[in-house]
């Protein structure tokens, strides 16, 4: 029994008790803007953009199907599109890497 | 007809009902291991010939898809009332061998009938479910069905106990009665609830996952916690409710069964915790030291188990008990804790059952996870659920009762009838060696030895406020106890909180 047991810290305090698998999971931050990822898995219908295209905060880049939807992909940011990932016709996992967008300083 | 010509009429047409799907359908039951809902009515939950049918005669009216050829045994659900150790109940059974369990509207018009019943008696209703869904054939009015079904739930949540048993598929929009209702049983291996299946998941989403894992009877008892009570067969399942159904009133103007009481087995020292605030122990062990008989019945066992809620008897009263677990995560308050915690408090306020509340907690877990889970929401219910309660409150703090903590875990200022604290008791912002951390920061880091300063720093804090009295100086504490006497102390508060107020306070919204 005793050895499954581990630390947590509290208010400075170490506390020797059980952890469980799910309570370890090491926070992930905030999205990268700078990554396009797939919110939801499904297919490229259509890339609306090319490499090198100026685009703004709102432009729609993609259209994904799921759901039995055609969902846009919009950049959240102002930048220059960097590296396309995938091709119209492609499935798609979820958070897989799109595009690469290149956000100006 | 002659009179005796009717009868044997009667008799072949109730044998032919009797039947359900047929043996083929049964055979196939069988072979998943699970009974069948007469057996689970007749066999497992109910006391021996209590059972009353009623609606077994009832047809569906069903013309399109070929449906007017088709005879369904009792629509699909076998449904009346009997009694559980000698007290009355409202029962229904969905059949899975007569079209998959499905719901049409027939099968859901006998449902509702018996919820009605249950409330006009007002006694408890116990729902077996183990169907394949809606009846598409019947379109929009298999969803009234399931609508109306829903509208009673919540209708009679608080007024008298609902338990789901989930014995086979409950997909969908089904999912959300046993959701409604107080508690969830489930058992390895036969039960499944989920809203979208497995293969539709793999169509849409491309994403692969077994029926088990999706919402099998283990995931909802450790994962989503819709399950509250996890056993290993329908027997272990339905022995399990009838314990249940022992702590419960019949509805909630009634006052919970007393028995006669049994002093527990093994009654706690005054040294049951260990000397080291940071050593885990497990509170049950304690808990058993209290209650009649060493008994308790745990409720959701497997589901955020650095709390621990559940049933047992104080000088044969039922009590409904809520207690930190040192044992897993230190017993720190977070999201599930606190939902968990919130729900079982709001039904046993709503069933005239007392509440019990052992604290030892460092706080709240920390972390960006809890917080962007919405720890603040989720821990509001807690507070939210004791300040409401007006059952007898009373509250016993082991060790640890720290910060914010400490006010939720049925604190004087939540309005808690009884607030007694072992010697041993911590009643204070946080632990020492944060407190220190954080008064003597400058001073700290100012000091020739800082480790040392900080270490005799934190010694006189200990000193000062590591203890009950600085709490029952203020009367927030109303008595020291030495762990030993808790039980008796108890009792004596138990034996001066008057019956229960009658009424219904509230319902019991899922949390």
């Amino acid at each position: 029994m005793e050895n499954n047991l581990d630390k947590l810290i509290i208010d400075d305090t170490e506390y020797v008790t059980e952890v469980p698998e799910h309570s370890r999971k090491p926070y992930e931050g905030v999205p990268d803007p700078s990554e396009i990822k797939a919110f939801i898995p499904g297919i490229i219908v259509e890339i609306k953009v090319s490499e090198g295209d100026s685009i703004e905060t709102g432009t729609v880049l993609l259209l994904l199907d799921a759901m039995k939807m055609h969902n846009e992909v919009c950049s959240g940011k102002n930048g220059i599109i960097g590296k396309i990932h995938v091709s119209a016709g492609d499935s798609v996992q979820k958070n897989q890497l799109l595009i690469n967008l290149i956000i100006p300083e | 007809m002659s009179i005796m010509k009717s009868v044997n009429d009667f008799l072949m047409r109730l044998s032919s009902k009797l039947k359900g799907g047929g043996d083929k359908a049964i055979e196939k039951q069988k072979k998943k291991g699970k009974n069948t809902a007469r057996e689970r009515i007749e066999d497992l939950l109910l006391d021996e010939d209590s059972f009353l049918e009623i609606d077994l005669f009832v047809e569906h009216s069903v013309k399109d898809f070929g449906m007017d050829r088709k005879e369904l045994a009792g629509d699909g659900v076998i449904t009346g009332y009997g009694k559980v150790h000698s007290r009355p109940v409202a029962v229904f059974a969905q059949d899975f061998t007569v079209a998959g369990g499905s719901l049409g509207r027939a099968h859901s018009k006998k449902i509702v009938k018996v919820m009605d019943g249950a409330a006009q008696a007002g006694i408890p209703l116990i729902g077996i479910n183990d169907s394949g869904g809606a009846r598409i054939q019947e379109g929009v009015e298999s969803l009234c069905g399931y609508g109306e079904i829903f509208y009673r739930n919540t209708k009679l949540s608080g007024v008298v106990p609902q338990i789901s048993v989930i014995l086979g598929p409950c997909a969908g929009g089904a999912v959300y009665s046993p959701a409604l209702t107080d508690f969830v049983f489930v058992v390895d291996r036969i039960s499944n609830m989920f809203i979208t299946g497995p293969q539709v998941i793999k169509t849409v989403l491309g994403e692969d996952i077994t029926q088990e894992e999706l919402g099998g009877a283990l995931t909802h008892a450790t994962i989503t916690g819709n399950a509250h009570f996890y056993t290993k067969s329908e027997t272990e399942a339905f022995n399990t409710l009838k314990k249940l159904l022992s702590f419960l009133p019949a509805n909630s103007n009634e006052n919970p069964p007393v028995r006669s009481s049994i002093p527990p087995d093994q009654p706690l020292g005054d040294d049951v915790i260990p000397d080291n605030r940071s050593q885990a122990y497990c509170v049950k062990d304690i808990i058993r030291g209290i209650v009649d008989a060493s008994d308790f019945l745990e409720v959701h066992e497997h589901f955020a188990a650095n709390m621990v809620v559940g049933f047992a008897r104080l000088a044969g009263r039922p009590i409904g008990i809520i207690a930190n677990q040192p044992r897993v995560l230190a017993g720190v308050l977070d999201v599930d804790a606190s939902d968990k915690a919130a729900r079982f408090i709001r039904f046993c306020d709503c069933f005239n059952i007392p509440l019990l509340t052992l604290v030892d907690t460092p706080g709240y877990l920390p972390g960006a996870d809890q917080e962007h889970a919405g720890v603040i929401r989720h821990g509001a219910k807690i507070l939210y659920a004791y300040s409401e309660a007006s059952v007898p409150k009373m509250t016993v703090i082991m060790r640890k009762a720290y910060g914010g903590a400490y006010i939720a875990m049925c604190s004087r200022h939540l309005g808690a009838t009884f607030v007694a604290s072992w010697p041993c008791g911590e009643i204070a912002v946080m632990g020492p060696e944060g407190a220190a951390n954080i008064i003597f920061r400058k001073e700290i880091a100012a000091a020739e030895n800082p480790e040392e300063y900080r270490q005799k720093m934190i010694s006189e804090y200990e000193d000062k406020f590591a203890n009950p009295y600085v709490a029952a100086n203020k009367g927030y504490v109303d008595t020291i106890i030495r762990a030993s006497m808790t039980r008796e102390s108890l009792i004596k508060v138990l034996s001066r909180t008057g019956q229960s107020r009658k009424g219904h306070p509230h319902g019991n919204i899922p949390l």
